[in-house]
């Protein structure tokens, strides 16, 4: 039935659609946590990782 | 100048730059942000600890996210472990930084994320987020190439099939208007969230 050929290939247009969706959404996850700013925290304990380092 | 090791300084300053990917990965490992950032923190130190067996002009990025990686499953015990995830405490996480109705489709997108299979969630998440290849997440996961694109490619469809069934329920026959529906409601936040940035910060 051509009825079933046109809808498998709606089906693909429409699940090729979905994914790309899902993928911009999944980075936008991501990228959500990558551009906050660096808590301070973070940069502290890595100076203080790297001063130890000059007194052993 | 015959190793090319990197020196404190260049490594120190690398790793830096990786800071927001280490907590962005941690995120997706942990139930909440802050043992996420926790987890971010020891294995940043551990990464500096161990600068001296990493050979430089390898990618660094997924050297770190190995030894993130092993730290969360190492430690089973710890307070990092993904909980499970409360869909109250995941509302208002995204809700403090995004429009809405955009958070609403990160909403569905992060709980359908808690419904795949550890492995499967990883790997999406490295390649589809994460900007890693096939063939560093297979290293950062131990695993064969073959086994990181099939579990994308499962988690991929799973997650589709996960987001339509929760969004489906107006239109209960035909996959199609389902996933057209899930489309529009994508479309409209796409444009909300691209519209409204000026007018977003509090």
């Amino acid at each position: 039935m051509d009825h079933q050929t046109g809808g498998s290939a709606d089906d693909d247009r429409a699940r090729k659609l979905r994914q790309k969706r899902i993928g911009d959404q999944l980075r936008r996850l991501y990228d959500e946590v990558t551009e906050e700013s660096v808590p301070e925290e973070f940069l502290n304990l890595l100076e203080q990782a790297d001063n130890s380092k000059n007194k052993q | 100048m015959t190793q090319p090791t990197l020196d404190d300084e260049a490594f120190k300053a690398e790793l830096a730059g990786l800071i927001p990917h280490l907590r962005a990965f941690a995120r997706s490992l942990c139930g909440n942000a802050t043992a996420a950032d926790d987890l971010a923190q020891e294995a940043m130190l551990k990464a500096w600890k161990a600068r001296a067996s990493y050979q430089s002009g390898t990618n660094l990025k997924a050297w770190t996210f190995t030894i993130l990686r092993n730290l969360f499953y190492s430690e089973k015990r710890r307070s990092w472990r993904r909980q499970q995830l409360d869909p109250e405490v995941a509302e208002a996480t995204l809700i403090a930084n995004d429009d809405p109705s955009s958070a609403m489709d990160l909403l569905a997108l992060r709980t359908g994320l808690t419904f795949l299979p550890e492995d499967q969630r990883e790997a999406l998440i490295l390649v589809g987020a994460g900007g890693l290849s096939y063939e560093e997440t297979a290293e950062i996961c131990g695993c064969a190439v073959g086994t990181i694109k099939s579990r994308v490619s499962r988690a991929r469809k799973a997650l589709a099939e996960i987001i339509d069934n929760t969004q489906g329920g107006f239109s209960g026959d035909g996959k199609l208007r389902a996933s057209e529906a899930f489309d529009d409601i994508m479309k409209q936040a796409d444009e909300l969230s691209s519209g409204s940035t000026a007018d977003a910060t509090n």
